[in-house]
């Protein structure tokens, strides 16, 4: 009780995210900048009609963060230690090497999502990247980044507003409803390219790094592994929730079945809630996911791979003393951004990153399955035959849409289709 | 103590020369190479090299070898071994009986479990990732002499199989100022006993260092191979937040000894974020008085002096000689290192003055204690008051220390300056990750 005295109103605030915990973290590092156009363009160019789509990929989502989970809370290791010590080097090395092209592309988006937030106040992009960018390196560097998160956390926290939308805006609720538990596909090139870019943001690797470094490293092992399952089960399912919710207020919204364009279209989602501030209420949750995400990528993929060279595991803020972990960091920065200001429709290249991210997902997803099958790392904790045969199912299904995808899009650049 | 052989021909500096790496086998370059018989006859190839790691000799010699012949590994013992070159491995028999592999508990496969590994590099102080690992030949033994920690031999490893067998020494450490983590089949952890005498040269801030660093099973077994009071001055030096991770990482009896074996306001600063059942665990387990100790801190708000003020503190009736309190301190299960002052205190048990090691030092030992104070009495500070106020106080008073004393003036604790020191400097220079948003 003493310590409750203490709290001012930004503290108690604090206290309640901390208490909230990892499922709402979760939950608004999943819906960064990509999240955010990938669902909403889904409700506009489908309606209702990637609902069910996104059941199973909620369901692939558990089973693989649950996986993840279990490997940090049972070996107290990081995927990227674990991958170095379990594969053979070039394995490894081809692990590593696609998980940083993976989260370029998403720190790509991340600089475009703030760019299209901007936009929306009437800020040209060529002002609002650059700056962001030097604001988001020297955060890491200078290490006053956990204040700035926190601010871009409760920022994003207005997305938030999405379910609460959703009912407001009227949605045809029994069409939603059927389609939500009537599985069916669409067999279309333009569904099957937002169906991988849907798995691509929803499961994304580096979300399967990070939920494991931060379970082996908050010390919780073996015996308080259930409590963590539950934790980590419900983060994604609420993760997931709002996603849906995101796609309902969306395709409610905007009736011309035509894929996203723009973020001031995007956010006409909002408008139930917000009236006519929707543009300002979605610009500062876009702002917040996109900034959260543009810090917290790129130090994944740092992270994964000094882990993996075994360069200092814990980073010293000086370059010197950690040369790898920062060189790739301001590497990716700078790549991000740079990409992200080359002309073009802004909403696209969020989408394409998430296609990217699609595409290397599944391969990443052999990894984890072939780590999480292992007895002589796991003992008795290893999947056993049913999840085992559940989470092969999952990860053939993801591979073999990435695969279509993949050769289309090489087969399109080709001239072939 | 056992004895622990160097076998001086082998010691290799950090940068090798030439020379040397010539006859420095790399054991990467050897996974996947083939193995002839006495003859040139092919026999299979090499799947692992298995060493003894309890010769009490600082390098391991080998012990056999694990070779695939056709789709069975069978093991080979190192009697068997003729010679081993960069490119093959020759047996001095044309005789094999074919055995499957038995692991025995000393004995480590090095492919698998210690190259790609944590290492601790007790020289440098400072966790490594074995790139590879070398091999020489000594006396006809083959053993296992240094690690290369460089970036190019992974990329070496990276390259076709033929740059694989040519060792470029980048990076390298004897093998003698290493610590390994080495499991064997069983499970049971590997110690070298070199080793552990060599752990002995790391200062307790290094050794926090190392601890935060490894990962959670070398961790533990970094641990285990300290002594007691080496890992509870380590454990002292850890950051709030490791040590956490650490107690909650331990069955709850050895942290519990962990914290018994700490400073009452360390122990307490590293149990003040921990939830609450475990909190109230640790501290039924720890002993009464220690736990008491702990408890008063933690009763009091982390910001306050009475949060980080140290209540392991030694009184003294100003009625008892000089020369009893010597006899006394020399005798006291605490240290008298970590005696900063002795607390003086009047029949009632009320704070009197604070004596410096040096007063007392200097002082006749026939005196009494109260005979031996002079000049104005020590400033002291209310557990209520806030760091910056003691901060202040310690700078006026010129003191390497300020007392806590309650308002009927009772002594509760002593704050160095090592503790505003801590409490003053931001943790924010190193970061793990994960623990971004929590």
């Amino acid at each position: 009780m003493m310590k409750l005295r203490h709290l001012t109103s930004k503290r108690l605030l604090i206290a309640i995210l901390a208490i909230a915990g990892p499922g709402l973290i979760a939950a608004n590092a999943g819906n960064d900048a990509g999240g955010i156009a990938t669902y909403a363009s889904a409700g506009a160019q489908f309606g209702y009609r990637t609902l069910f789509f996104m059941v199973l990929v909620t369901v692939a989502l558990v089973v693989v963060q649950e996986m993840c989970a279990r490997l940090g809370a049972y070996t107290g290791e990081g995927l990227g230690s674990l991958i170095r010590e379990q594969f053979s080097i070039r394995m490894t090395t081809l692990a590593l090497g696609l998980f940083v092209v993976a989260n370029i592309g998403l720190v790509v988006s991340e600089f475009a999502g703030i760019a299209a937030a901007f936009q929306l106040f009437n800020v040209s992009r060529y002002i609002s990247v650059p700056i962001a960018a030097v604001l988001v390196w020297s955060l890491v560097m200078f290490g006053s980044y956990r204040r700035a998160e926190r601010i871009f956390l409760v920022l994003s926290l207005a997305f938030l507003t999405y379910p609460v939308a959703a009912f407001l805006s009227h949605p045809h609720v029994s069409q939603a409803a059927s389609q939500l538990v009537w599985p069916h596909f669409i067999l279309s090139k333009s569904f099957l390219f937002l169906g991988v870019a849907l798995i691509g943001t929803t499961i994304t690797p580096y979300m399967q790094f990070y939920l494991a470094a931060a379970i082996a490293d908050k010390g919780v092992g073996p015996d308080d592994y259930n409590r963590e399952r539950v934790g980590a089960i419900a983060g994604a399912l609420f993760a997931d929730i709002i996603s849906i919710f995101i796609i309902i207020a969306t395709a409610a919204a905007i009736r011309t079945r035509a894929p996203l364009s723009s973020a001031t279209e995007a956010a006409q989602a909002l408008k139930p809630v917000a009236g006519a501030f929707a543009t300002q209420l979605f610009g500062i949750g876009l702002l917040g996911a996109s900034a959260l995400a543009a810090v917290i990528v790129p130090l994944s993929s740092s992270y994964a791979v000094s882990e993996a060279i075994g360069s200092e595991r814990s980073v010293g803020k000086r370059f010197r003393e950690a040369p790898v972990f920062l060189g790739l960091f301001t590497a990716q920065i700078i790549i991000g951004a740079s990409v992200a200001l080359i002309p073009g429709n802004l909403i696209h290249t969020l989408i394409n990153a998430q296609v990217l991210n699609g595409i290397i997902t599944p391969i990443l997803l052999v990894y984890l399955l072939i780590l999480a099958n292992k007895r002589s790392l796991l003992g008795d904790a290893a999947n056993g035959p049913v999840f085992r045969a559940v989470a092969t199912v999952c990860i053939a299904v993801v591979s073999i849409l990435s695969l279509t995808v993949l050769t289309q899009t090489v087969l399109g650049w080709l001239g072939v289709s | 103590m056992s004895k622990i052989i160097h076998p001086p021909a082998l010691h290799i500096p950090r940068k090798a020369p030439s020379h040397l790496s010539q006859s420095l086998i790399s054991a990467a370059g050897l996974a996947g190479c083939t193995v002839v018989h006495k003859d040139g006859q092919e026999v299979g190839s090499l799947v692992d090299l298995v060493f003894r790691w309890d010769t009490n000799e600082a390098y391991p010699p080998l012990s056999g070898i694990l070779v695939k012949v056709g789709h069975r590994v069978v093991w080979i013992a190192a009697s068997q071994v003729e010679e081993a070159t960069r490119k093959s491995i020759r047996l001095n028999t044309a005789q094999l009986d074919l055995r499957d592999f038995k692991p025995r508990p000393a004995e480590v496969r090095v492919l698998q479990d210690i190259l790609d590994h944590q290492l601790v590099d007790i020289d440098g102080a400072r966790v490594v990732r074995a790139a590879d690992l070398y091999v020489a030949n000594n006396n006809k033994v083959l053993r296992l002499v240094a690690v290369d920690v460089s970036y190019r031999a992974l990329l070496r490893r990276l390259g076709p199989s033929r740059w694989r067998k040519h060792s470029s020494p980048g990076a390298v450490i004897d093998w003698s100022s290493i610590k390994s983590f080495g499991r064997s089949e069983n499970g049971q952890s590997l110690k070298l006993a070199s080793s552990r005498n060599e752990l002995r040269k790391l200062r307790p801030g290094e050794l926090a260092d190392l601890l935060e660093d490894l990962g959670r099973a070398e961790r533990r077994e970094l641990l285990d191979s300290l002594t007691r009071d080496q890992a509870a001055d380590a454990l002292e030096e850890m950051q709030a937040k490791e040590l956490e991770v650490l107690l909650r990482e331990s069955n709850p009896d050895e942290a519990a000894q962990y914290l018994t074996s700490m400073e009452p306001d360390e122990a307490a600063d590293a149990l003040r974020d921990i939830d609450e059942d475990l909190r109230r665990q640790l501290l039924e387990l720890m002993p009464p008085t220690s736990a008491a100790q702990v408890k008063k801190v933690l009763s009091y708000d982390e910001e306050t002096a009475g949060g980080f003020m140290n209540t392991a503190i030694t009184t003294a009736p100003i009625s008892e000689t000089v020369r009893d309190l010597r006899k006394r301190l020399t005798t006291a299960k605490r240290p008298v290192a970590e005696v900063e002052a002795v607390v003086l205190v009047d029949a009632a048990g009320n704070f009197v003055h604070d004596a410096t090691m040096a007063e007392l030092f200097l002082a006749e030992p026939a005196k009494k204690l109260k005979d031996i104070i002079s000049g104005p009495s020590p400033v002291t500070v209310p557990p209520g008051a806030s760091i910056k106020d003691v901060a202040d106080l310690l700078i006026n008073n010129r003191r390497s220390s300020v007392l806590v004393v309650d308002d009927a003036g009772r002594p509760l604790g002593r704050i160095l300056a090592d503790d505003i020191i801590d409490a003053l400097v931001p943790e924010g220079n190193r970061f793990h990750f994960p623990r971004l948003l929590s």
